[in-house]
C-alpha cells in the first residue's frame, strides 16, 4: 500500500518528460523543414543565371512560333490532300519537292539578305564554320561562300592551302552571301564584323543589306551508301 | 491523466509550435533578399518549363501531321503512276533533309562535362557547349556521315546551334545538356578514325586535359536515327 504513493509522482514526471521531448522534436522538425525547403530551392538553381534564362525564354518563344507556323503549313497541306484527288496530291508533292530542293541547296535561290565580306590572313576552317553557324542561328535560310553553296553537312575543312568547302579551296577575301530575315541577319553581321575587325588577322570585315540576293551555286546530292530508310 | 495535465500538455505544445513557427519565420525573414531572388528564378524557370512543354507538344503535332500526310500521299500514289513517280522523288529528298528515320552502321560519340578546375573562377570550359557539338557534327559530316542525330534530335541541312554555358540548343528544340550523344550513320571506320585522330577537335582535346572533359566513341553495325520533328520553313527564300 505504501508503494503506490511513491510511484505515482515518478510516472507523472516521466510522462511530462516524454511530452516535452516530443514537443521539442516537433519544434525542431518544423523549423528544419522550413529552413531546408528554402535551401533546396536555392541549391536547385545553382549554375543558372537570370540572363541565360531570359535568353532561353526568348529562344523558346521564337522556336515555338516557328513550330506553330510549320504546323499550320502542314495542316493546310493535309487538308488539300484530303479534299482533292490525285491532282491535289501532285500539286502538294511538287510544291514539297521544290521546297526541299531549296532547303538542301540543290537549286539556285534568291531573296532578301545580307552580304558579308571578310578579308583576312590566317583564318581557319573553324572560324568559317562558326561564322556560318552564327548566321544560320541568326536567321539565314540559304548561304554561299565565294559562290560555293553551304548547308549543314557540306564539309568545311582545313587543308594545306587554306580552307576548303566540299574539297574546293576558297581564297580570301571570303564573300558570305546569305538569304533570310535581313534585319536579324544584319544584327548578327554587325556584331560579327565588329569582332572580326578587332582580330589582328583581319584586314577588312564589312556587310551590306540587299533587297534581293541571288545564290546561283548548287550542291550535288550524294546517294546514300550506308544508310537505309527505317 | 487528469484533465488539468492534458490541458497543460496542450498549452505547452501550442506554445512550442508557435515558437517553432516564429523561429522559422525569423530565419526566413533574414533570408529575405535571397528569397526574393529565388522567387524571380522560380518564375523564370516556370516560364522555361511551360515553353518547353509547348515545344514538345508542337513537335509531337508536327510529327503526327507528317505521318498523316505521308499516309494520304501513299494512298494517292496508289491511284496514279505519275503521283507515284513524284512521291518517289519527294521520298528521296525527304531522306536527305532528315525527314525520314534511317538506320545503318555508324558511331556514337559521347560528350560529357568535365570538372571545374581549382583556379577557374567563372570559367565554363569544363562544360560541354554548343560549339563542341557543332565541331563533332561537322567532323563526322566531313568524314562521310549520311545522317546524324544529337540526343535524338535529327540534324538537317538548315541546322544551327546556339546556347550558353552548358546548354546546347539545336534548331527549335529545347536546350540539351551533358551528357550529349551524337549518333552518326555512315562509314563507321572512317568516322571512328577521324574522332580518334589526336589532331582533330583541338579545343575539346585541350579541355580534356585541362578539365577532364569526356569524349568517347563506340562503333556499331546498326544505329537508328529518328526523323526530324521541327520546322524546315524558309519563308524568305524563293527558287530562281
Amino acid at each position: 500500500m505504501s508503494a503506490r504513493p511513491r510511484l505515482a509522482p515518478r510516472r507523472r514526471t516521466s510522462g511530462r518528460a516524454v511530452s516535452v521531448w516530443l514537443i521539442a522534436l516537433l519544434v525542431a522538425l518544423v523549423a528544419t523543414i522550413q529552413i531546408r525547403s528554402e535551401a533546396e530551392v536555392e541549391r536547385s538553381l545553382v549554375g543558372i543565371d537570370t540572363t541565360s534564362l531570359a535568353f532561353l525564354i526568348d529562344d523558346l518563344h521564337r522556336a515555338n512560333d516557328s513550330l506553330l507556323a510549320e504546323s499550320v503549313d502542314l495542316a493546310q497541306r493535309k487538308a488539300t490532300l484530303e479534299s482533292g484527288g490525285s491532282g491535289a496530291a501532285d500539286q502538294v508533292l511538287s510544291d514539297e519537292a521544290k521546297h526541299l530542293r531549296a532547303v538542301e541547296g540543290l537549286v539556285p535561290v534568291h531573296g532578301p539578305g545580307v552580304v558579308i565580306v571578310i578579308d583576312a590572313a590566317g583564318l581557319k576552317a573553324l572560324d568559317l564554320q562558326d561564322a556560318l553557324n552564327n548566321l544560320a542561328a541568326g536567321g539565314a535560310e540559304a548561304m554561299a561562300v565565294n559562290d560555293r553553296r553551304v548547308v549543314a553537312g557540306v564539309p568545311i575543312e582545313q587543308t594545306g592551302s587554306g580552307v576548303a568547302i566540299d574539297g574546293v579551296s576558297i581564297a580570301t577575301p571570303w564573300t558570305i552571301t546569305t538569304i533570310g530575315d535581313a534585319t536579324r541577319i544584319a544584327e548578327v553581321a554587325d556584331v560579327m564584323t565588329q569582332q572580326l575587325r578587332a582580330d589582328r588577322r583581319v584586314r577588312q570585315a564589312s556587310y551590306r543589306v540587299e533587297a534581293d540576293v541571288s545564290i546561283q551555286a548548287v550542291i550535288s546530292e550524294r546517294p546514300f551508301v550506308y544508310a537505309v530508310g527505317s | 491523466m487528469t484533465r488539468r495535465q492534458t490541458f497543460s500538455i496542450v498549452v505547452v505544445a501550442v506554445v512550442a509550435l508557435t515558437t517553432g513557427f516564429l523561429v522559422a519565420g525569423q530565419v526566413k525573414a533574414q533570408l529575405l533578399i535571397p528569397s526574393n531572388q529565388v522567387a524571380r528564378y522560380q518564375a523564370l524557370v516556370r516560364s522555361v518549363q511551360d515553353l518547353e512543354a509547348t515545344n514538345a507538344d508542337a513537335r509531337a503535332k508536327i510529327a503526327a501531321l507528317r505521318a498523316q500526310i505521308d499516309a494520304l500521299e501513299t494512298e494517292a500514289a496508289g491511284r496514279s503512276a505519275a503521283t507515284q513517280a513524284l512521291r518517289n522523288q519527294v521520298s528521296d529528298l525527304r531522306a536527305h533533309a532528315g525527314l525520314t528515320a534511317m538506320h545503318g552502321p555508324g558511331i556514337e560519340v559521347r560528350l560529357a562535362n568535365g570538372v571545374p578546375g581549382p583556379d577557374t573562377g567563372g570559367q565554363t570550359g569544363y562544360l560541354v557547349n554548343y560549339q563542341d557539338v557543332q565541331d563533332v557534327v561537322n567532323l563526322l559530316f566531313a568524314q562521310g556521315a549520311e545522317g546524324i542525330s544529337v540526343n535524338g534530335r535529327r540534324i538537317t541541312p538548315l541546322t544551327a546551334y546556339s546556347g550558353s554555358a552548358g546548354q546546347v540548343i539545336i534548331d527549335q528544340g529545347p536546350p540539351l545538356s551533358s551528357p550529349i550523344k551524337v549518333t552518326a550513320v555512315g562509314d563507321r571506320n572512317r568516322m571512328a578514325a577521324a574522332i580518334d585522330d589526336s589532331s582533330a577537335l583541338p579545343d575539346i582535346r585541350a579541355r580534356q586535359v585541362q578539365f577532364e572533359l569526356h569524349l568517347t566513341f563506340v562503333g556499331s553495325p546498326d544505329l537508328s536515327l529518328p526523323s526530324y520533328d521541327s520546322s524546315l520553313r524558309i519563308p524568305h527564300v524563293s527558287a530562281s
